[in-house]
């Protein structure tokens, strides 16, 4: 690429400096995972708990990046595209869940739809029950990753000039064709990058859901609860197997997201 | 950032397809989609076809943090054999471990457990406070409710490096100590009653004297039994203050990396079952008290004594060489029962007057 520099030299420091702060660290997990051997790796990948605590989490993944890219993208659209009273304050707190320590977020959520919550009080009776449940972890994971889709939409909505949405309503397009043919086209990277955070944290997500999971093993346990009571129990191969497949997984996200990023130039092509 | 209306390289009319930039894009965009969506049938696979009236039925058990493998592959194993022989129904169990004190939390907040075996006598009273079983309901099964006990015991390093020989010696200075923490653990709650109980043996005054020692030497705090344990395996500290279970367990596996100190006197804990009768709808019921009264069956307690607790049953333990002698055991009577110990032996003298002076 243009204007870089030869940098062996810096390249050589930022590596040395990364070797005990992250890389290290990361090639222990491999090192443990594969201590006993390739055969007893695949076996602990096999057991029906990791298998479960894999799956449930990829699951859940996939249905907080889901109703993220349609909430975070609706709440981007209305901070940006309209002025009305206490617009800042909502753009600050639809932040907050960075800041906020996620168990906090879990504690929350429990005193709001535990069975002494408030919610949950008028819920219970109707025998819904979603704390402990895997909708409870849903609503943990959507608030926790809420800021990355609002985050990653927002600016690209923000420099849109008006102009192109004036110039769809003049030739009679109706608010919804402009917000898919004019509007939506021009935030695909936004969206792509902003679905792929939600998806990668998600997967991850330990303090919330230790709070409103119940931890049970095949039926709440996701992944990362899955590593941290096997570690507990000292089965240092079982968690970093599943450790080890986890960190796989997010540098291949990762590696998609930061290669589309820098491939792809904003070709917000109209479709028709 | 604006988006333009067409792309120039794409207006052109019949060139060659290799030179267009949208193709191997959109090529890779579809990979990744299809990857995407291979993952997703992936993940959802097990639960696509779930549903039906051939579900087995499921038993929910909360225990606190050591029962975890006793339960997994010793009990709930054996009790689903023994209830497909009687029955030809296959029953499966969910079961989530932690501190006694997490446990407890949990059910106060609504998990849908419908036993919980919890480490001592004072959770299952927090449990029947809160209205989620009757009062002392769990006296009405057999021994108190009572499933199994063990003794709390000193683990130290191999050979013994600091010369520990009981609880006394964790007092002295530069002896690094790992101790559950009494928030969640009920372990740690025992450990306290012992190191108490112990020092009021020695001479009376002395259980405060043996806490404030032990305490100022305590260098980490899990937040279970089994989760200090994993600390003390990964190399923290000089001296462990856990159950025997842990230690009979290992060694019966022939891989116990510590050496086992038995102190002259310390207390026996005794681990109490609650059967959460709001949680088991009618068409469970017959199932869960099977399996409650499994727990007592001679099967189930010889399995208990096979993963290192000592069972209700002194029958039991008496062929077992894994036990260690303690000269002067002690159960929490001799303290007036939990709630009494609690408020006068853990409230007053640890918290409000050794935690503060160990900590100043």
């Amino acid at each position: 690429m243009k204007g870089g520099r030869r940098g062996a030299i810096p390249a050589t420091v930022l590596v040395l400096v990364l070797l005990p702060l992250m890389l290290m660290p990361l090639g222990a997990v491999f090192v443990f995972a594969l201590r006993g051997g390739v055969g007893a790796f695949w076996k602990v990948l096999r057991s029906p708990d990791a298998q479960f605590a894999m799956r449930f989490s990829l699951s859940i993944a996939f249905g907080t990046a889901a109703v993220n890219a349609v909430l975070g993208t609706f709440a981007a659209y209305v901070l940006s595209k309209y002025r009305f009273f206490g617009r800042k304050s909502l753009g600050v707190v639809v932040n907050l869940p960075v800041a906020i320590p996620t168990v906090v977020v879990g504690t929350s959520l429990l005193l709001l739809w535990g069975p002494i919550g408030w919610l949950g009080k008028i819920l219970d009776p109707a025998g819904i029950h979603p704390m402990f449940a895997p909708a409870g972890i849903l609503l943990a994971h959507v608030f926790v990753t809420f800021p990355y889709m609002v985050g990653a939409v927002r600016p690209l909505l923000e420099e849109l000039e008006e102009s192109y949405e004036e110039a769809a309503y003049t030739i009679g397009a109706s608010r919804w064709q402009t917000f898919r043919f004019v509007v939506l086209p021009a935030l695909r990277a936004g969206l792509l990058s902003g679905i792929l955070l939600t998806f990668a944290h998600s997967l991850g997500e330990f303090g919330a859901t230790v709070m409103v999971s119940g931890n049970l093993r095949l039926r709440t346990q996701t992944a990362p609860l899955y590593i941290f009571a096997q570690f507990e129990a000292g089965k240092i191969a079982e968690a970093n197997a599943v450790a080890a497949v986890l960190a796989l997984l997010s540098f291949a996200i990762f590696f998609v997201l930061l290669t589309e990023r820098g491939a792809r130039r904003p070709d917000g092509r109209t479709a028709a | 950032m604006a988006a333009p209306m067409t792309n120039p390289d794409d207006e052109r009319p019949g060139g060659p397809t290799f030179g267009r930039p949208g193709a191997p894009g959109r090529r890779r965009a579809a990979v990744a989609v299809a990857l995407g969506a291979a993952l997703l049938l992936w993940a959802l696979w097990p639960f696509l076809f779930r549903r039906g009236s051939r579900a087995p039925r499921t038993i929910v058990f909360y225990g606190f943090s050591i029962l975890g493998e006793a339960m997994n592959d010793g009990i709930f194993p054996a009790f689903q054999a023994r209830w497909k022989e009687r029955t030809g129904e296959t029953v499966e169990f969910a079961g989530a471990f932690a501190g006694s004190g997490t446990v407890t939390n949990q059910v106060l907040l609504g998990v849908p457990a419908e036993l919980a075996l919890v480490a001592l006598d004072l959770d299952a009273r927090r449990i029947a406070d809160a209205g989620r079983t009757r009062p002392e309901s769990w006296r009405s099964l057999p021994h108190a409710g009572v499933v199994n006990r063990t003794p709390v015991v000193i683990l130290v390093r191999p050979g013994n490096p600091k010369g520990i020989r009981d609880f006394a010696d964790l007092a002295r200075p530069g002896i690094r100590i790992v101790h559950p923490d009494p928030q969640t653990s009920g372990g740690a709650l025992w450990a306290i009653l012992a190191e108490y109980g112990a020092g009021e043996r020695s001479r009376p005054g002395g259980g405060r004297d043996f806490l404030l020692g032990i305490w100022r030497n305590v260098v980490a705090q899990a937040s279970s039994a089994r989760g200090a344990r994993t600390q003390f395996e990964n190399g923290f500290g000089d001296a462990l203050i856990t159950y025997e279970q842990e230690a009979v367990w290992d060694r019966s596996r022939g891989r116990l990396p510590f050496e086992v100190v038995y102190p002259r006197a310390t207390v026996l804990s005794e681990h109490t079952l609650v059967v959460l009768d709001r949680n088991v709808p009618a068409g469970r019921r017959a199932l869960v008290d099977a399996f409650t009264a499994f727990l007592w069956s001679g099967e189930a307690q010889r399995i208990f004594v096979r993963y290192g607790f000592r069972s209700v049953d002194e029958r039991w333990n008496a062929g077992t060489s894994a036990f260690g002698a303690i000269a002067e055991p002690f159960g929490v009577d001799a303290f007036g029962g939990w709630p009494r110990a609690k408020r006068e032996i853990v409230d007053r003298v640890w918290r409000d007057d050794v935690l503060k002076a160990a900590r100043p």
